[in-house]
């Protein structure tokens, strides 16, 4: 034992490195472990040693799953956090219950892992090439010429125009659903040409269908408003949380997670205090550009996005509840992230101050609700599924760096575009 | 630095690098290891230079490579589509033409070597010889040559400055748009 | 100096300036979240996380460069010490104070590139490669600014010794004399260490860029290099603008860590506080920007000295 223990005593008191994976439902939850000192949630699963799993995820998401389990670098361990586990995950370790005990039970797991008195978990997939060596060619790299092929099953690099007009590399390949710097589920198929997206269609969803709650609620019976708009301005700042977070403010993005964690209506000064240290971060003037503009005739229902592209497009305007508060929805014109982002920062305001006016008013219950992401309507499809056929386009012709911002800015929830029209039956099963 | 058994060490030692790097560079089946293979061979050639009291002329020699060798790679990588760390390729064409020139020019050098008559001139190792050199390279025309570096250097900014504002076809944030211009394949 | 103490040496004074720079980066991060830690916990973490690090055992990617990626962190760490070197502490305290000092720091620096490029290259997995691409632009960027506003300090000095670059900041250091000199250097020495809003080559929107396939003693090596070069890259801002050593009361060595810890504390703040730019922003800054004023800053001292 001896020095091995010593390291092991030490590690273990490390933040313990988590790669959290959050299925349908999971979203909040997860956000929130970001602001615990005791783990740190890591952007990759390659130095991590606690794989977390909650939500509910599709076949094709547990598939990914297992791939990404394999990435994990051992002592590693997988940890289910919700009532039951996953089929094909390890599944030994499952906690239930908030996230509290979710904390302690990890960091009890991640010590006994580093002292070895837990096994490190064996590869779920065997260790192979999806495909035997195939020698073509004239220098043996399985493709015609010196380009192409699928040598061992993956493709390679192929010529094609880009937008100089020279022949210049294209690279096919598959990111997600797992990338944190895409929305969890969100599984994209890219040609890359250098960092520039030639091509780009979306893969199979990797989450169940979820519409978050109280909205789903309120499709089908009133809901006390200041609860929609307090869950609706928690949403847009678990939102600023990730999106800073990708433009290199993540210790800002915590300060949006601790005002969500514990929001109040009367928390508009923290919210200013907030908005004035990301103008001044200068993520408005240099982080965020016009790349991924939508125009408006395309965003209508689209909520936020349609209102940050000058739609005054709100299904609160025909709330009654709302109209008797003199709601008017705010707008931007631009219809590019950096609208998008002034439109949620303003909306967080506008939420914060609706929900103070009317503590104890009901609103919408007849299958129409203004969701965080927009006009949720029984039998119309999510917005979440509009803007999901709308990103091979506005991705298209992006540097990956604009294209994560513009995504980010979007807000597309994999979950809700994956629910099919929300009828008043699904809301009973809720 | 300054003569002894020790320099002699790393004369020799830097020698052998720079030979044995430059021969890895037609060794190695990948385009980034072969740029980088042929930085080192420079980078001993800079260290050489350093041993025989050239500090400054082989400091700049490592400190302009890196980035010559890094954008060499990066070009090769682009207009080669061969990602070599999978697909490996040879680095050695046209070898009869390649033989052939490769021990006609050396023996063309060795020729030289063996038969010119070189001065033998040494100087005493006095100090800095970076006065002393941009003496005896520039002489009383510093003024003029340090002009003409300046004036060049404001044409490449100003070339620059007149393609970076807005690229051919745009900023990149206006997103990458095939061009309208019908594009030749030589296939 | 002779070469085992001088190896020592510099990698004492480097750890011990890595040790700063990840307990200054944890604490600064922790004001701008709003969030204070304990003390002991600050002071502590760097070690758990190198105990936790260490642990781990490595797993590789698919066919990757495993020369060049075990190479790039001891190359980044290793250029991280050269380019240290070349600074003096205190007068007689140089392990190569030569009288070309300052290339040989900047060679050290641009040799960044190929640690960099190498790391991104060679775990063969695409977000790694555009990080290494994506380190070529911003050195590129940065790095004319960088060697010009250096070696702007050369000319009252009348030398590219940093030795001598110190002692003639003697009646006034040079962050008074050439004001443009120090803001530019930092920027572009951020640049160079890839930290804060220049990250670019690591960022969160590559799910870490060249180090997302790498894990355990690896990743270690690599962030531990990085920080080292952030270290070096104040130790050269404090002798070539805020006059090294000099300064009353105290002994030169203290004067010399002192500044060097402010510069440390002055980049990592900013790094917290900054967005990342877009990639074609920063391009855009170093050419038309950054460049344009390092210009203006060698004009103007060499006007002044002549």
């Amino acid at each position: 034992m001896g020095l091995k223990g010593l390291l092991a005593g030490i590690a273990g008191r490390a933040r313990v490195p988590v790669f959290a994976v959050g299925g349908a439902g999971a979203r909040d939850d997860l956000a929130n472990l970001r602001l615990r000192t005791e783990i740190s949630m890591l952007d990759t699963p390659r130095p991590a040693n606690i794989l977390l799993v909650a939500g509910s995820f599709t076949d094709a998401g547990i598939a990914a799953l297992r791939r990404v389990h394999d990435q994990m670098s051992p002592p590693r361990l997988t940890v289910h956090w919700g009532p039951t586990t996953l089929e094909g995950l390890p599944a030994e370790h499952v906690v239930s219950g908030n996230v509290d005990g979710l904390v302690d039970a990890i960091v009890d797991l991640h010590r006994a892992l580093l002292h070895g008195t837990l096994p490190s978990e064996a590869p779920l997939l065997p260790d192979i090439d999806p495909a035997e060596w195939r020698n073509v060619g004239p220098y043996g790299q399985g493709g015609k010429g010196m380009t192409g092929g699928v040598p061992y099953g993956r493709p390679m690099a192929e010529r094609g125009p880009d937008r100089d007009g020279i022949q210049l590399d294209r690279l096919p390949v598959t990111l997600g659903p797992w990338l944190p710097a895409l929305p969890a589920g969100l599984t994209l198929r890219v040609t890359f040409q250098g960092d520039i997206i030639q091509e780009a269609s979306v893969g199979p969803a990797a989450v169940t269908a979820a519409i978050a709650s109280p909205f789903k609620e309120a499709l089908r019976r009133p809901v006390p408003l200041a609860d929609l708009e307090l869950a609706r301005a928690r949403h847009h700042l678990i939102w600023l949380a990730e999106a800073l977070r990708l433009v290199g403010l993540g210790a800002l993005g915590l300060r949006a997670l601790r005002l969500a964690a514990r929001l109040t209506p009367q928390d508009n000064d923290a919210v200013d205090a907030l908005a004035r240290a990301i103008r001044k971060s200068g993520a408005f003037a240099w982080s965020l550009g016009s790349a991924g503009r939508l125009d408006p005739s395309l965003t209508e229902g689209l909520g936020p996005v349609a209102r940050a592209s000058g739609l005054p497009d709100d299904a609160r305007l025909e709330d009654p509840t709302y109209r008797s508060l003199g709601f008017t929805p705010i707008t931007f014109a631009d219809g590019d992230p950096r609208a998008r982002w002034r439109q949620r920062l303003a909306e967080i305001t506008q939420s914060l101050d609706l929900a103070m006016q009317a503590p104890d008013r009901t609103a919408f219950g007849d299958g129409v609700v203004e969701g965080p992401h927009g006009r949720l309507e029984q039998g119309a499809p999510t917005p979440s599924s509009r803007l999901l056929e709308l990103l091979p386009a506005l991705l298209t012709g992006l540097e990956w760096g604009d294209a994560v911002t513009c995504l980010a800015s979007i807000d597309m929830d994999p979950a809700e575009a994956a629910a099919a029209p929300p009828s008043a039956g699904e809301g009973e099963a809720a | 630095m300054s003569g002894g058994w020790p320099t002699d060490v790393l004369f020799w030692a830097f020698s052998a690098m720079a030979v044995i790097s430059a021969i890895l560079v037609f060794v190695t089946d990948s385009m980034v290891r072969a740029a980088y293979w042929l930085m080192a061979s420079f980078v001993a050639v800079g260290a050489i230079l350093v041993t025989l009291n050239a500090q400054f002329l082989g400091l700049i020699l490592i400190l302009m490579m890196a980035g010559e060798m890094t954008i060499m790679a990066i070009f090769m990588v682009m207009f080669m589509m061969n990602p070599a760390g999978l697909n490996p390729m040879l680095m050695v064409h046209q070898h009869r033409t390649a033989i052939l020139s490769g021990v006609g020019s050396f023996l063309a050098l060795a020729t030289v070597g063996l038969f010119a008559e070189f001065p033998d001139r040494p100087a005493a190792i006095v100090g800095p010889a970076i006065v002393p050199l941009g003496q005896e390279l520039l002489g009383t025309s510093m003024l003029v040559f340090e002009s003409a570096g300046v004036a060049l250097l404001a044409v490449m900014i100003g070339a620059i400055a007149l393609v970076s504002h807005r690229g051919r076809y745009g900023d990149a944030e206006q997103g990458s748009e095939e061009p309208p211009l019908e594009v030749e394949t030589s296939q | 100096m002779n070469p085992a103490t001088a190896i020592l040496f510099t990698g004492g004074v480097l750890g011990a300036g890595v040790y700063i720079v990840s307990v200054l980066d944890r604490l600064l991060a922790g004001t701008a979240a709003g969030n204070r830690e304990g003390t002991a916990a600050l002071l502590l973490d760097p070690f758990r996380s190198v105990a936790l690090l260490m642990s781990q055992r490595r797993t590789v990617t698919e066919r990757p460069d495993r020369e060049a990626w075990a190479l790039a962190p001891a190359l980044l760490a290793g250029l991280a010490a050269v380019a240290f070197t070349a600074i003096p502490l205190t007068p007689g305290l140089a392990i190569a104070d030569v009288p070309v000092g300052i290339v040989l720091f900047g060679a050290a620096l641009v040799q960044v590139m190929v640690a960099v490029f190498l790391h991104g290259w060679s775990s063969n997995s695409i977000f790694p490669l555009i990080g290494g691409y994506r380190f070529a632009a911003l050195a590129l960027s940065v790095g004319i600014p960088f060697s010009l506003v250096l070696i702007t300090t050369a000319i009252p000095a009348e030398s590219l010794s940093v030795g001598v670059i110190i002692s003639s900041q003697a009646e006034l250091w040079n962050v008074l004399r050439q004001p443009l000199g120090l803001p530019i250097y930092l920027l572009t020495a951020l640049g160079f260490a890839f930290w804060g809003p220049f990250q670019h080559p690591d960022a969160a929107d590559l799910a870490g860029g060249s180090q997302t396939e790498t894990s355990g003693t690896a990743l270690l090596a690599w962030r531990t290099a990085r920080a080292a070069l952030l270290v070096s890259a104040a130790a050269m801002g404090s002798a070539a603008f805020l006059g090294g050593p000099l300064g009353p009361w105290l002994p030169g060595w203290a004067w010399s860590i002192l500044k060097t810890v402010a510069l440390l504390a002055v980049m990592i703040w900013f790094g917290h506080r900054t967005a990342r730019p877009r990639m074609e922003n920063v391009v855009k800054f170093g050419w038309l920007v950054l460049l344009p004023l390092a210009l203006v800053d060698v004009f103007v001292s060499g006007a002044l000295t002549l």
